[in-house]
């Protein structure tokens, strides 16, 4: 601590004042009863700020009400504490504050209050705290459980103090965050001539998740002869590694970057067909293939699978582009930080394509463990409902604050995401298509010579070994250091720099830090020239002592590396200063051949471009298919009221029910741009399908975004879980009128490890679910049109905690973008008026095996889920979306909304929602689809292919007309009152309320509170 | 008088410039993007402009209240050309996130003499949380706002966490309310207008709880307008909350009208 620096202390709550309740108490409060079932009377929040700074007594005057209090409605304090202020002692206090190291990022903007008020104050550090004070605690719950619903150990520190402390005003205190000095380690080299099990213990002990073939690699290209004369030359140890090329090749080679499974040679056995084959690589023949072929027949495939995010022409004058990620081993240790983390990162994917382009809409679809589950939590994972909590919180902090609105997304629930839960988060983003210097701006130029440029934010601990640990399954020793907080306002500050550098013609190559941080972005980069010179020394760090390896691979947020010829170096740098963004040039790119790197004037690492990148030898798996066996669906009996009592029921399972009150808080209209919304209806309650958006202001030419997720029916056959996911997103683009000539998908796999090992014994059926998932996703997109133009894959969701081991069900999200003409002609899928004809197209077969309703018998007690699982006929499918879009530009569609879980029966249910009506409709035409269909196939069954729409009745005949040829039937008609009720075969099938149903598909995931 | 200059302040989390810009241009303004830093570094003088836009958006992220660290920018590191821009009789706008920082830099409801005194705020919302929903707003048609003149009522989302309005001298309410400073209210949409009224709506007709229904305010001089909800997020038809179940035609939005006015009041002047 330099001479006069102290640590002093402001504290502020709510002031009172009548009609001004402390809301943030009153959460805590709501989420204490909702998530736990704790009560309590009430509850206080006091913000705290430790300031270390040399600032006087007076200048701390200013700041109290000048920075930290609002002088209207808080009250504040320095030097004493709020707690003592209380006309009755709390009964339990206890105080949160981040470990040492971790980002906070109100500390961060306090700072930056600090220093406009006293510009001098440049040393000063800030850390925050609160403070929860608790009066009317049920007398069994204990401090330390309070506590344990109010902090993460892994990132959180807390202290507390209990009934007696509290009326002594002994009061929680945690002291300033200091964070250890690290401890500059040279450069070490390791030795790689050694046994094949040593050779896998350094793979193991340094957390690289490298393969025993992988190691030996690595090890053979240090035993070539001319390596190591050039090594040598270099100045680097001949024979052997260095650790920081050893963690860069480990980063370079690691399942998460370099989709290995995806590349493997697979030989697959088929137990039922009797195949024997041998694929070569399922990405490359079964993702890359079909978008190739398509590419030979349309004209807007601009840039596909080898940048940050697949690129497509939008018009003549601007081009799109979407990518999604999955954060999910962070977001299982720290939901907040992981989820943050997450959506902010694939916001950095979006501005790292081509020269830059502009995020505009998020995507969110995650899968959790039930929020209601009662079971036991294996040590060292959270309950599902915190998890839950914690996600959203994240994502929803990353995307507001950054100003891109989610626009869509969707929450799956099964017990087996309580291992780890999928966060998939995905952005779309726009860029001109050229620039005004005629280069097209999805085409990265960099040249040998170009400056490499990091901005953004400061490299730290945190973060190292993010992607290899992505790579292995979720441990207790699982690394802290692996979870990190993101920093959207840093990010947003870069964000608007670098699009006004990339108009201003001064972005040459571009790519964000993520998974292996430097090594990946530079290395990738140097791909493209030939090779790159890296100095560690110029890297702006967060705290000194960082080893050369550890600011090689360290994954830190918010950063981008950007390449700008070295004539414009001077007004990149202006620019960047302007908006208070940091831009250091840290290298050159070269056509060596190398990736280059120093630290200083030490040579650290030197790795040949061709190794690096194509030195990782091919995996060779097995798999073998032989399908499931499972309990068939047991029906009970039941009359027409049991059947909407039923129904009720159905809606209620968190897969269906409403998800309002967390879509709510999500800014889902920033950019004015959001035409059909996650919600419509008459009350603004009912669920929208695809997401349209008019991105050019006035405008009226249309995006539109989707999601299909249906991980159920992995269960019985992954064909039809992948083939299912691609027609859900699909069909919820056709509710709202795409244009079908111009769709592009994303693929985004979860799946549990499928490596067979003694960890994994079933790998080889978990490998075949892989085969039979990427088959169908290979012949769907091909009929449908729909290329993929980005994706990732998440190959090791699976949970070792306490011996047992919990794996996600094998799980495909695919998402879309698609071309809207004319968003006047958007159509949204609540019912409009009564009187409107109902109809449902495309065609209903007896298909209930692992449907919704299926899980929801058997989690009542009867049968299970076997059965016959929707059978995908592309083609059959495509002519009536072909019809019913081209009716929807007629504009003789009112309403559009995709059957999916719970069937026609959820689909009819929400129609009339949206209305605040009933409905009253015969499902006896359906039989004409399937001979065998019974009323639980009609009501429930989840055939894919199928709309819910209503037309005007002055409409009715011309939609008839217009629909002539695909199967298309009339159903009935949207009627006045509350009843929703179904007939068949001249009997009456199904009764209920509407209202009923709405409370009650309402209530599940209500979160508490207003 | 020749087309106005916009100054739409960017920078530091602002995020609404875009729409901002679009519906001053659709008015028949001309707008520019102005980095706050461009301000306060003299490549660019407020004085050059003839409006100024705080458009929503996270400054600073909401750290320590929302609109805090980027009303104390203004208010300290352009002080004369904030107060110089007002005093000149210019109209100011802010929305959500830059209503909140005129709230907190003093500037609304503000005094005669420009204090830059803070006697409002915007408190967290009652429950407890951010949220984006539609609400419908109806104006004080005696206020001296020149922003709402005319206007009876417009359909808006809300997108905030921090919108409730409050002061700690609740005889301050009062004294606003006489001078029309308490212009646009949230309103129960299935009333006639006018109905606003000081008895706080249900949830979520008034989606933050603010005391009286206040959604925005003006200065005395009516010029400074500020207001949680966006109406620069309805600048057409097709971007309503229920517009498809609506028979209208199709072109400008509810919510620009109030842009419409602020260039008009300068182009008639």
């Amino acid at each position: 601590m330099s001479s006069g620096e102290h640590v002093r202390i402001f504290e502020v709550t709510t002031k009172d004042l009548e009609g001004l309740p402390d809301s943030r108490g009153e959460t805590v409060r709501s989420m204490l009863k909702t998530d736990h079932g704790i009560k309590v009377d009430s509850v206080r929040v006091i913000m705290g700020y430790q300031v270390r700074s040399t600032i006087s007594d007076a200048q701390a005057e200013t700041l109290t009400y000048d920075l930290f209090a609002d002088p209207v409605i808080e009250v504040a304090k320095t030097g004493s504490r709020i707690l003592d202020d209380f006309s009755e002692a709390p009964e339990v206090a206890i105080q949160i504050g981040f470990k040492p190291g971790v980002t906070d990022n109100t500390a961060q903007a306090g700072l930056d209050g600090l220093t406009t008020l006293f510009p001098e104050q440049k040393e000063a550090r800030v850390a925050t705290y609160r403070t929860y004070a608790f009066w009317g605690v049920e007398g069994t719950v204990s401090p330390s459980e309070l506590a344990a619903t109010l902090h993460n150990p892994m990132i959180e520190r807390a202290s507390m103090s209990d009934r007696n402390g509290c009326l002594k005003g002994h009061w929680p205190e945690l002291g300033f965050p200091d964070v250890p000095p690290n401890i500059f380690k040279e450069p070490t080299t390791i030795d790689l001539e050694v046994s094949d099990k040593d050779l896998l213990e350094i793979s193991e002990r340094g957390l690289l998740a490298l393969n025993l073939e992988e190691m030996k690699a690595i090890q053979g290209h240090y035993r070539n002869p001319a390596v190591r004369a050039e090594r040598t030359d270099q100045g680097l140890q001949s024979d052997r590694p260095t650790d920081a090329e050893l963690e860069c090749l480990a980063q370079t080679w690691s399942e998460h970057c370099s989709h290995k499974i995806f590349a493997a040679k697979i030989r697959h056995v088929d137990k039922t067909t009797h195949e024997d084959t041998t694929i070569n690589s399922l990405f490359k023949t079964h993702i890359m293939q079909p978008t190739l072929d398509i590419q030979k027949e349309v004209d807007w495939l601009l840039s596909i699978f080898h940048d940050n995010s697949g690129v497509i022409s939008w018009n003549d004058e601007w081009s799109v582009c979407i990518k999604a990620e999955t954060h999910n081993s962070p977001s299982a240790l720290d939901p907040f930080g992981g989820a943050i983390t997450g959506i902010v990162g694939v916001n950095r994917d979006i501005l790292g394509t081509g020269l830059g382009a502009r995020p505009i809409a998020n995507t969110d679809v995650f899968c959790f463990g039930p929020p209601d589950y009662s079971g036991t939590i294996p040590r060292g994972l959270f309950h599902p409902s915190r998890v839950f909590r914690g996600v959203h919180s994240g994502v929803r902090s990353g995307g507001n604050e950054s100003g891109i609105p989610t626009v869509n997304g969707a929450i799956v629930f099964d017990e087996r995401y309580i291992g780890k839960p999928l966060v998939f988060c995905g952005t779309v983003g726009i860029m001109p298509r050229t620039l005004a210097d005629g280069r097209e701006s999805h085409v990265k130029t960099p040249k040998p010579g170009d400056v490499v440029y990091m901005v953004g934010g400061r490299v730290g601990s945190d973060g190292i070994h993010g992607a290899t640990f992505s790579s292995l399954e979720l441990t207790e020793e699982s690394p802290s250091s692996a979870v990190q907080i993101g920093d959207p306002i840093t990010q947003k500050k870069m964000l608007d720099m670098i699009l006004e550098a990339r108009d201003e013609g001064l972005i040459q190559v571009i790519t964000d830090n993520g998974a292996g941080g430097l090594s990946s972005s530079v290395g990738e980069m140097a791909e493209l020239t030939g090779g790159a010179k890296l100095d560690l020394g110029q890297v702006p760090l967060k705290q000194a002592g960082l080893s050369s390896w550890e600011i090689l691979v360290s994954e830190s947020q918010e950063r981008m590396t950007v390449g700008v010829r070295p004539d414009d170096c001077e007004k990149f740098e202006t620019l960047a200063s302007l908006h208070e963004v940091e831009a250091t040039a840290v290298g050159e790119f070269t056509d060596s051949g190398a990736f280059v790197v120093h630290h200083g004037q030490t040579p650290v690492a030197h790795l040949p471009i061709h190794f690096l990148f194509d030195g990782c030898p091919q995996l060779n798996l097995e798999s073998e298919w032989s399908p499931p066996t499972h309990l068939p669906v047991e029906t009970p009996e039941l009359d027409e009221k049991g059947m909407g009592k039923l129904l009720t029921r159905l809606l209620a399972r968190p897969n269906v029910a409403s998800k309002e009150w967390w879509v709510r808080s999500y800014d889902h209209e920033v950019i004015a741009q959001s035409v059909i919304k996650p919600f419509c209806g008459t009350n603004h309650d009912a669920p929208g399908d695809a997401a349209v958006i008019a991105p050019i202001q006035g405008g009226t030419q249309g995006l539109v975004i989707s999601n299909g997720i249906a991980p159920r029916y992995s269960d019985i056959d992954s064909y039809a879980m992948a083939a299912a996911s691609v027609d859900e997103a699909l069909r919820n683009a056709v509710c709202v009128g795409v244009d079908l000539d111009l769709i592009a998908g994303l693929d985004n796999f979860c799946w549990p490890d499928p490596i067979e090992s003694s960890k994994t014994p079933d790998g080889r059926y978990k490998l075949a679910q892989l085969v039979r998932a990427n088959r169908a996703l290979d012949d769907v997109c091909r009929a449908y049109r729909l290329p993929c133009i980005s994706g990732k894959d998440s190959m090791k969701n699976d949970a070792m905690m306490g011996g047992e081991k919990i794996s996600v069900p094998p799980t495909l999200l695919f998402s879309l973008l698609g071309n809207h003409e004319d968003v006047r002609k958007a159509v949204s899928s609540d019912f409009k008026k009564p009187g409107d004809a109902i109809f449902l197209v495309g065609e209903t077969h007896q298909e209930l095996g692992a449907s919704e309703l299926a899980f929801m018998l058997r989690d009542e007690g009867s049968g299970g889920i076997g059965g016959a699982v929707p059978e995908i006929e592309p083609e059959r499918n495509m002519t009536v979306y072909r019809a019913l879009t081209s009716s929807m530009k007629s504009g003789l569609v009112s309403s559009a909304h995709d059957c999916s879980d719970g069937g026609l029966a959820v689909a009819l249910a929400e129609c009339c929602f949206g209305a605040d009506s009933g409905a009253s409709i015969d499902i006896s035409p359906l039989q004409s689809d399937c001979s065998s269909l019974d009323v639980w196939g009609a009501l429930f069954g989840e055939s894919l292919g199928r709309i819910l729409v209503s037309v005007r009745p002055t409409d009715k005949e011309a939609f008839e007309e217009s629909m002539e040829g695909v199967c298309c039937h009339y159903l009935g008609q949207v009627s006045e009152g509350d009843a929703i009720s179904v007939s068949r075969d001249g009997e009456k099938v199904l009764l209920g309320s509407m209202s009923e149903m709405r409370d009650s598909w309402k209530d599940t995931l209500h979160g508490g509170g207003l | 008088m020749m087309t106005p200059r916009v100054a739409v302040l960017s920078g530091f989390g602002i995020n609404c410039e875009t729409e901002t810009m679009a519906v001053f241009e659709m008015s028949g303004a001309h707008a520019d993007r102005v980095h706050v830093n461009r301000l306060v570094n003299g490549d660019l003088n407020l004085s050059d402009y003839q409006i100024m836009a705080i458009p929503g958006g996270f400054s600073f992220g909401d750290h320590l209240g929302s609109g805090r660290l980027m009303g104390n920018r203004l208010r300290f590191g352009l002080r004369d050309q904030v107060r110089g821009f007002v005093r000149d009789g210019k109209p100011v706008i802010g929305i959500c996130n830059g209503f909140q920082v005129l709230v907190k830099m003093g500037l609304l409801p503000g005094d005669k003499e420009v204090s830059l005194t803070q006697t409002a705020s915007l408190a967290l919302n009652d429950s407890g949380h951010y949220e984006n929903r539609w609400a419908t707003l109806e104006f004080d048609s005696k206020s001296p706002c020149i922003w709402t003149a005319g206007l009876e009522r417009i359909r808006v989302p809300v997108r905030h966490g921090e919108g409730k309005f409050v002061t700690d001298d609740p005889t301050l309410m009062d004294k606003w309310a006489e001078s029309g400073q308490l212009v646009a209210r949230y309103v129960d949409p299935s009333t006639e207008y006018p109905s606003a009224s000081d008895n706080i709506l249900p949830y979520p007709i008034s989606p933050n709880q603010s005391w009286r229904n206040v959604a925005g305010v003006c200065d005395p001089t009516g010029l400074v307008f500020g207001l949680m909800p966006h109406p620069e997020a309805n600048h057409s038809t097709w971007l309503g909350a229920t517009w498809t179940r609506e028979d209208n035609e199709h072109g400008q939005g509810e919510g620009l009208a109030i842009f419409h006015n602020a260039v008009s009041h300068l182009m008639d002047a």
